[in-house]
């Protein structure tokens, strides 16, 4: 008899990976990169304070002059960084908002987007 | 059947200065335990930590204090007590720190720890005693504590221990 051993792995991907839009309605200075990760940090400490700040959080690709990311954070701590983005209402007193416009546990996943797909 | 469970921190607040035990107080200590959940946890730990919190049972004589917080967060607030530094009241700030004693589910058992600690540190008190006239204090105030005794005073049960 042959012994064999079942192996079952929820979420085994270590990092995942977010594509966000950062909305600024008015005309204003863009942030830079450096910029773009502290307001990150600031949304992940008002929400989950200091635990959420020290979050393992990379900003991968920034583009300012869409103000479009690429962010990877550890599994364990999607739920936290996403909640933190949603909340976040200002950016130096100016309202702004942060659109996630795709996620996935894989980099590769990101390139290709069904959304805006051209038929 | 399906109720809300509770988690019951016994914790001590232990300070270097004399001048401390007066500002303990329900008030003051549990605003200081949320200034601390809300620094380390944010605004959503403090809103989970805040659903069932409150300073159960204090006694400034000895700096013993009991949380007590819905057993879904007891874990982010025993994270957040080392973070409490100091206790301020009246425009008085006094360097502390809080040391977890016991974590219960209800008053009853960290009751039952708390008679046995309070026997275990008085014996230790006795050990420690430099000369012959603490001695002889701590050895009459230990053999003259009693329960019936005081009838104002037999609720004090987590202090003294009844029949020594």
């Amino acid at each position: 008899a042959a012994a064999f051993e079942r192996r079952v792995l929820r979420c085994a991907a270590e990092h995942h990976y977010l594509r966000v839009r950062l909305e600024l309605p008015d005309g204003g200075a863009r942030p830079n990169a450096a910029q773009f990760k502290q307001l990150v940090v600031t949304a992940l400490r008002e929400l989950h304070g200091e635990v959420g700040a020290a979050l393992p959080v990379d900003v991968l690709t920034y583009e300012e002059k869409t103000l479009s990311a690429i962010l990877r954070v550890i599994s364990s701590g999607l739920v936290k960084l996403w909640s933190a983005l949603t909340l976040l209402g200002f950016y130096q007193n100016r309202r702004c908002a942060f659109r996630v416009l795709q996620t996935s546990p894989f980099l590769l996943a990101l390139s290709g987007n069904s959304r805006e797909l051209v038929l | 059947m399906v109720r809300f469970k509770n988690r019951y921190v016994l914790c001590e607040v232990v300070s270097e200065e004399p001048r401390c035990r007066r500002c303990i107080e329900d008030r003051t200590l549990g605003l200081a335990v949320r200034d601390a959940i809300a620094r380390v946890h944010g605004d959503y730990g403090l809103a989970c930590c805040s659903i069932s919190f409150t300073v159960k049972y204090l006694n400034a004589y000895t700096g013993t204090v009991l949380l007590r917080c819905r057993k879904d967060s007891y874990r982010l607030l025993c994270s957040a007590l080392p973070f409490v530094r100091y206790l301020e009241s009246r425009a008085q700030r006094y360097p502390c720190f809080l040391n977890t004693l016991h974590v219960g589910g209800t008053v009853r058992t960290c009751q039952k720890f708390l008679i046995q600690y309070n026997r275990t540190q008085l014996l230790r008190l006795l050990q420690n005693c430099t000369n012959e006239e603490e001695r002889q204090c701590i050895q009459k105030s230990l053999l003259s504590c009693s329960l019936t005794e005081e009838q104002s005073q037999s609720g004090d049960e987590e202090e003294e221990d009844g029949t020594e």
